[in-house]
């Protein structure tokens, strides 16, 4: 009795030796990873194959909310949809917004596109600015510090292992970033189609055009019209993909357009696990490879 | 002679010559100062008509001005609203439902239409107007929603639906946000946990109408009652929510705690009951779900018991109500918009109490009554497009079994309902849903007999949301 009481305590201690974190997106899942290794264990509620704005708020994220140390979140209202009714039924009061263990990541950043006026008639916009950061290799690194600092704070004793996977993260991460600031700035000037606004950041960074979106507003599906109207504007001005994120694989509007306009659909990951993405690094080498054909 | 004359000439010439060059010497450096005194007359010119421009220019941009006035500005601005505390407001929005019905039935006659022994109609109460209960268009609710955490230790949510009539508060109610060990505990009005549908909004639902279950045993409104509930979120990998309420008991159909009185059309002989003590409603409820890949399944079981008090023209009933629920939901996700969801619920009413009436003299009459009632609700419903979902319901109450002092009265027990509904959403705020269907558990009721008159609907509803509404639950 004394014995299997003790195996329980034992396994039950285990089980609260680790430090739970749950992530919303895969990309913020592997950041977590590298820094925590084998000493976190990690939840993530995004499939990489699901609309990041449209993620469905099943009771099972509920469950593993429910026991989580810490929440890192994209922020930006990217997560409106089902984060705040999965929070209000996680009974936890650690991962409740303004606490420790609750972390938002849009704070970091300097965002993009920032509406000063903001209103539905100019369809699904965030008024924080352009949500999709983490496609400019250049955020990663302080998107990683930040969540690093987190989880010391959280969880002191493996403080120092964390910085040491940190260090070591971000000296693979800078070297990596050399070859994809030289490789990026090739493309400087390159013109595409986006479908959304999802890879702005990077874009920006870099040089490469966007040319329209087909979306006629951000979520808002493409309309007759608004296509009509792209192949006129657009029609020869030098576009050389249509850009599709890898969960929009197939889209028949992108299909279409890139027909009459005779170029190519390209498919890029938007995140770690769709399209040749294996983690964060595989992520920017497949964006790069991709945009380079 | 001539030589002096001749040096005389040579010497005066070269005098001359020499005066001749001190006069151009003169005369350059007279120019020379004309010049420059041209040069400081255009330049004091100049300055002078600088100054005059600047004089009709505003006064230079000077950064200590600008700051000056605009922290005289601030200043101005603080003393008109110093407390001003608009950032704190809460999350607002509006949600408006409205329709266009066609019915087989006249409105004075459909009103008039009984389930039997389940549902009559009750008066219409300010402030929440029945969902599409006339022909042609109706203004279902306006409804406004409130939200936002009260402190570290609260959240607090509010829904006011108005009407034609007036508005009421539907919900009302504080929920805990930092409990320890998954524990959440909620106090005010609310929507009762009981069941799949019951805790959601109307305009969450899938359908126009409300199905036939929950209509005839949680009241057209639904179970809505005062009270306090708690919940507990287990520990487990998978999601298992256990939860408890006790409520003050108010629901006309199955739990009203206030007593009556009765009067006898004829001898206008009274009989009355007080009322129950309160609370009145004890209820609880388990729910659990798992995925099996992209299979999701949410089911749960609920119990309520209580006591029930309700008086109908001359006659009362004075009950124990027990209602069970059974509830299954699976929705099966092919990816982010699209997917196809079964789901049920089944709904079984226990009820033992005493009958109160008068017989032919006046006399008051008291009956042991039994009722054995249930039915359940059945719906497939696909979202095939970001925009277009469809879906089918059939609802059936299938058990209606009454015994009044022994007796089995006769009562019909298979009373069926089906729908079919499309509909379209430009966006997440907007809606247009087209729904069909026939109810042919509506009857006639000519005193104890009763004459079925099946309703034939179409409804064309409106929802439209704006202001900050927040997301809803899986």
């Amino acid at each position: 009795m004394l014995k299997l009481s003790a195996l329980l305590f034992f396994l039950f201690s285990l089980s609260f030796a680790q430090l739970r974190v749950v992530a919303t997106y895969p990309w913020i899942g592997e950041i977590v990873r590298e820094v925590g290794k084998e000493r976190v264990s990690l939840y993530v509620i995004a499939k990489p194959t699901e609309d990041f704005h449209f993620v469905v708020p099943k009771p099972s994220h509920i469950a593993r909310l429910r026991n989580a140390d810490l929440l890192v979140i994209n922020g930006a209202s990217l997560e409106v949809g089902f984060i705040p009714p999965l929070l209000q039924q996680s009974n936890n009061p650690k991962i409740q917004p303004g606490r420790e263990g609750f972390l938002d990541l849009s704070q970091f950043m300097e965002l993009i596109e920032k509406q000063e006026n903001v209103s539905r008639e100019m369809g699904d916009v965030h008024p924080e600015g352009n949500p999709h950061f983490h496609l400019d290799p250049h955020n990663i690194p302080v998107l990683a510090r930040a969540i690093g600092d987190r989880m010391c704070q959280l969880d002191q004793k493996n403080c120092p292992y964390y910085r040491s996977n940190l260090e070591d993260f971000l000296r693979r991460w800078n070297t990596k970033l050399k070859d994809w600031d030289a490789g990026f700035s090739r493309l400087k000037g390159l013109r595409v189609m986006q479908y959304h606004k999802t890879y702005n950041y990077l874009f920006k960074r870099y040089g490469i055009e966007t040319a329209g979106t087909i979306e006629p507003l951000p979520g808002i599906p493409p309309t007759a019209k608004h296509l009509e109207r792209l192949k006129r504007e657009v029609g020869d001005r030098g576009v050389k993909f249509v850009v599709l994120e890898g969960f929009r694989r197939g889209e028949r509007s992108a299909e279409g357009l890139a027909q009459t306009l005779k170029v190519r659909v390209l498919v890029l990951p938007q995140d770690v696990g769709v399209e040749g993405a294996k983690d964060l690094f595989t992520l920017f080498d497949e964006i790069l490879r991709r945009l380079s054909q | 002679m001539k030589k002096v004359v001749l040096m005389l000439s040579i010497f005066s010439l070269s005098f001359a010559q020499e005066n001749l060059q001190e006069l151009r010497r003169q005369l350059e450096e007279q120019r020379k100062l004309i010049r420059e005194l041209e040069k400081k007359i255009q330049t004091l010119e100049k300055a002078q008509t600088k100054r005059e421009e600047d004089r009709a220019k505003p006064a230079p941009a000077d950064r200590s001005i600008q700051l000056r006035a605009r922290f005289e500005d601030r200043l101005k601005a603080y003393q008109v609203s110093p407390f001003k505390q608009t950032a704190l407001l809460p999350d607002i929005s509006f949600i408006l439902d409205f329709s266009l019905v066609g019915r087989n039935r006249k409105d004075q006659e459909f009103h008039e239409l009984v389930i039997p022994r389940l549902w009559h109609r009750h008066e219409e109460e300010h402030g929440h107007a029945l969902l599409n209960d006339r022909r042609g268009f109706n203004l279902n609710y306006g409804e406004l929603f409130l939200y936002a955490p009260v402190d570290p230790y609260f959240d607090l949510y509010a829904t006011i639906p108005f009407s034609d009539h007036g508005a009421e508060v539907e919900e009302a109610y504080a929920v805990t946000r930092g409990l320890p060990g998954g524990f959440q505990i909620k106090v005010g009005k609310f929507r009762s946990s009981f069941g799949r549908l019951n805790p959601q909004h109307p305009h969450a639902w899938d359908f126009a109408t409300q199905p036939l279950p929950n209509k005839v045993f949680l009241g057209d409104h639904g179970l809505v009652e005062k009270g306090v509930g708690i919940n507990w979120l287990a520990p487990t990998p998978f999601y298992l929510l256990l939860g408890a309420e006790v409520l003050q008991g108010e629901n006309d159909q199955s739990f009203g705690y206030r007593g009556f009185t009765i009067e006898d059309n004829n001898t206008h002989n009274t009989f009355s009951l007080e009322d129950k003590p309160v609370p009145n409603l004890y209820l609880g409820f388990v729910k659990t779900s798992f995925d099996l890949g992209n299979l999701t399944v949410l089911t749960g079981f609920s119990y309520a018991q209580g006591k029930h008090r309700h008086a109908h023209g001359d006659h009362g009933l004075d009950a124990k109500t027990r209602l069970y629920g059974f509830d299954l939901t699976a929705r099966y996700h092919i990816d982010s918009f699209r997917y196809l969801a079964l789901q049920g619920e089944y709904m079984f009413r226990d009820q033992d109490g005493t009958r109160y009436g008068f017989n032919n003299a006046g006399a008051l009459v008291t009956r042991p009554v039994e009722r054995k009632q249930a039915g359940f609700y059945a719906q497939l419903v696909g979202r095939f497009h970001k925009q277009w979902k469809a879906g089918i319901r059939y609802e059936l109450i299938n058990k209606n079994s009454v015994r009044v002092g022994g007796n089995r009265v006769a009562t019909p027990s298979n009373l069926p309902a089906y729908y079919a509904m499309l509909e379209y959403s430009p966006t997440e705020f907007s809606r247009i849903r087209l729904q069909v269907g026939e109810n042919r558990a509506f009857y006639e009721a000519h005193g104890g007999r009763f004459e079925r008159k099946p309703v034939k609907e179409v409804i064309l509803q409106f929802n439209f949301a704006i202001g900050a509404h927040g997301a809803h639950p899986f």
